[in-house]
């Protein structure tokens, strides 16, 4: 049997065991700096679905070739997009019905209205049993990226090309935004 | 609001650290074995703890990832590695820490057959589920998973820190059984639950609809009680120093009360065989003081925004097309902080085991078991397990309890549970006169690299020991 002084020996052993065995190995915490998140979200933007009556004055019937909107979309003013979006794919698809070319201008505007960036093009005409459809991908990264993080407004204007009164057709508009952020 | 949340989480982790702890169920020479199962056998007629250091029990584990999985140095790309974490770790698996730190402790055999426990510890559990749907959203978007849900069910996670009065009783009913019972009463320092949260929010590509996608929050329905953290919340100049002692000044006069009880049994089934049971803290907190509960619910759904080109003068503003969608987000998903009183189940533990017995000897300090020939090697497989929100979670364990003499015992095991399948752990155990020290850890091959562990446990403390009157 031990002596009383010497029973403590195999507790301290085992805690010194413990203690000299127990380690972190083969790590690098100070990895946990380079950390990133890396959200890629893809998001609608605007839509509308126009027929010939949107390009008819509501009061005298008259024709109006140009027709326009702005939508703020305060979400990219948030600190978010303005800490952490590193780039931005827009995806527009016209689907065209009216009979005639539509140009179309897509705008984005900072909070004074200043552009920051554009897109336009020209819809081609169709036919309603032949709907033309203009997919267009416009992607902002880079140095270009800071036009996004500026912009707050979207202005979105069509201009009929040779319509007339009596135009018949539709014209629908999809949009949505691919945003890759790191944060 | 941050630097009090680390404050509390530093506080209560500093302290000390499963909540089953095997290596010391059935020890029938250590008071803590009561605190296992109030009906265990056991060898001593009167105990009492050194103050604060009768039982230190620290345990943190984690299911799906080890440090190693994320900080290795073997390359530097530790974002590829948090990503292949997040794509293998599932929302069953959980991250616990837990840890209980023995304030006060003593007992004394009354009559022949009784024997009477009590004393005071405080308590630390905090356990959540890998919050795998919202963090693979806020990790990686919605880009990559059109047309899936996205669940809030996945935020699911509790933790508590309460000090516990106890009151046990353990009675020898006949040489084979004996049966105890613990009553307690907690005392709650901090809480914060949120286990029944519902919703998904969700992309779906919609080719007939007006735009390319719907973006929707269907049921969304999430639930935070908390009890012990508004005051905190609240004192905003409050320095790490008050804090840290506003939280202390809880640990002896909480302001939220429970009750819960212990049950066990020990059956003697031979001579050498033997089987036992026991529930702990099947219980209840009654938090009704400094409660704020955060509720967020509703739903909605968007496919963008319409442009409805106005005919407008030029100096007209343009319709808030935005200001509207925000109103109708704000009238289909609200948010509101209540102050209603709330309950809490203590995570209810349970144990059962056999064990068997060789190397017969008869030793002249068994009292309680009425002098009754002992075994000096003692083998047995404990099933162990806490219910927690998503159901039971579950460890077996094999050991083999030496009693090398009167004066020393150790305890080697291995257990295979949600966090290892190879769980090594160590016991011993020592009394020099009336003065015992013991040291267990569980998983001690993780311990030679914690980085790479799944889990880590320890427990130790040290205690006078009678075995006569």
């Amino acid at each position: 049997m031990l002596p009383h002084r010497l029973k403590i020996i195999p507790i301290l052993v085992a805690g010194l065991s413990l203690s000299l065995i127990s380690c972190f190995k083969d790590v690098d915490f100070g990895q946990a700096k380079d950390i990133e998140l890396t959200p890629d979200l893809d998001v609608d933007l605007l839509f509308y679905q126009l027929n010939e009556n949107d390009f008819l004055d509501s009061e005298t019937n008259a024709y109006s070739p140009v027709i326009r909107d702005t939508v703020r979309l305060e979400f990219l003013d948030d600190d978010y997009i303005q800490d952490g979006l590193m780039y931005a794919e827009f995806h527009f698809r016209h689907e065209n019905s009216f009979p005639n070319e539509i140009k179309s201008k897509i705008r984005f505007l900072n909070n004074n209205g200043r552009e920051q960036f554009s897109v336009n093009y020209t819809i081609p005409a169709g036919a309603t049993d032949s709907i033309a459809v203009m997919d267009t991908i416009h992607v902002m990264e880079g140095s270009n990226i800071v036009k996004v993080r500026r912009s707050i407004q979207m202005l979105v204007e069509l201009e009929m090309i040779d319509g007339g009164k009596d135009i018949e057709g539709k014209l629908d508009f999809s949009s949505k935004g691919l945003f890759k952020f790191e944060f | 609001m941050r630097n009090k949340i680390l404050i509390l989480f530093l506080f209560t982790s500093v302290l000390c650290f499963g909540q089953n702890r095997p290596l010391l169920y059935n020890v029938d020479d250590l008071p803590q074995a009561l605190l296992q199962n109030p009906g265990t056998r056991i060898d001593f007629t009167r105990h009492i703890g050194v103050p604060f250091f009768s039982q230190i029990h620290i345990f943190a584990g984690s299911t799906g990832v080890t440090a190693h999985d994320i900080f290795s140095d073997e390359n530097p790309n530790v974002n590829q590695r948090v990503q292949n974490v997040m794509q293998r770790i599932t929302a069953g698996d959980y991250f616990s820490v837990n840890e209980q730190w023995e304030i006060l402790s003593f007992g004394w055999k009354v009559g022949e057959r009784g024997y009477v426990s009590a004393g005071l510890y405080q308590e630390l559990d905090v356990f959540a589920y890998f919050p795998k749907d919202p963090a693979v959203l806020a990790f990686e978007g919605n880009a990559d998973y059109i047309g899936q849900d996205f669940n809030f069910s996945d935020a699911n996670f509790t933790g508590e820190v309460l000090t516990t009065y106890h009151l046990g009783y353990n009675y020898k009913v006949d040489p084979k059984l004996s049966v105890g019972a613990r009553a307690k009463l907690y005392s709650g320092i901090f809480n914060v639950e949120s286990t029944k949260n519902d919703g998904a929010f969700r992309t779906i590509e919609t080719p007939n609809g007006p735009n390319f996608y719907r973006h929707e929050l269907d049921g969304l329905d999430v639930l935070v009680n908390t009890s012990g953290y508004a005051s905190l919340k609240e004192r905003d100049s409050m320095t790490v120093d008050q804090a840290v002692a506003e939280l202390l000044s809880r640990s002896f006069f909480g302001q939220n009360v429970g009750v819960g009880i212990d049950l066990g049994f020990n059956y003697r089934v031979t001579e050498q065989f033997a089987i036992n049971a026991s529930i702990q803290d099947l219980g209840l907190m009654f938090h009704q003081k400094d409660v704020e509960n955060y509720h967020y619910f509703g739903s909605y759904g968007t496919n963008g925004l319409e442009p409805l080109f106005p005919e407008l003068d030029s100096n007209q503003a343009t319709i808030p097309y935005w200001e509207v969608f925000e109103e109708q987000l704000d009238a289909n998903l609200k948010d509101e902080t209540t102050y209603t009183e709330y309950n809490t189940w203590r995570p209810l533990k349970f144990n059962a085991s056999f064990e068997f017995g060789t190397g017969k000897s008869i030793l002249p300090c068994d009292y309680l078991i009425s002098k009754k020939p002992r075994y000096m090697n003692l083998f047995g497989m404990l099933i162990s397990g806490v219910n927690r929100s998503k159901g039971p979670t579950y460890g077996v364990t094999a050991y083999w309890d030496r009693k090398v003499n009167d004066n020393l015992r150790f305890r080697l095991a291995y257990g295979v549970d949600d966090y290892s399948l190879t769980k090594l752990g160590l016991m011993v155990s020592s009394r020099f006169k009336n003065f015992n020290i013991y040291l267990s850890a569980n998983d001690i091959i993780g311990y030679t690299n914690l980085a790479k562990a799944n889990s880590a446990s320890l427990q130790l403390g040290m205690q006078f020991i009678f075995k006569d009157l």
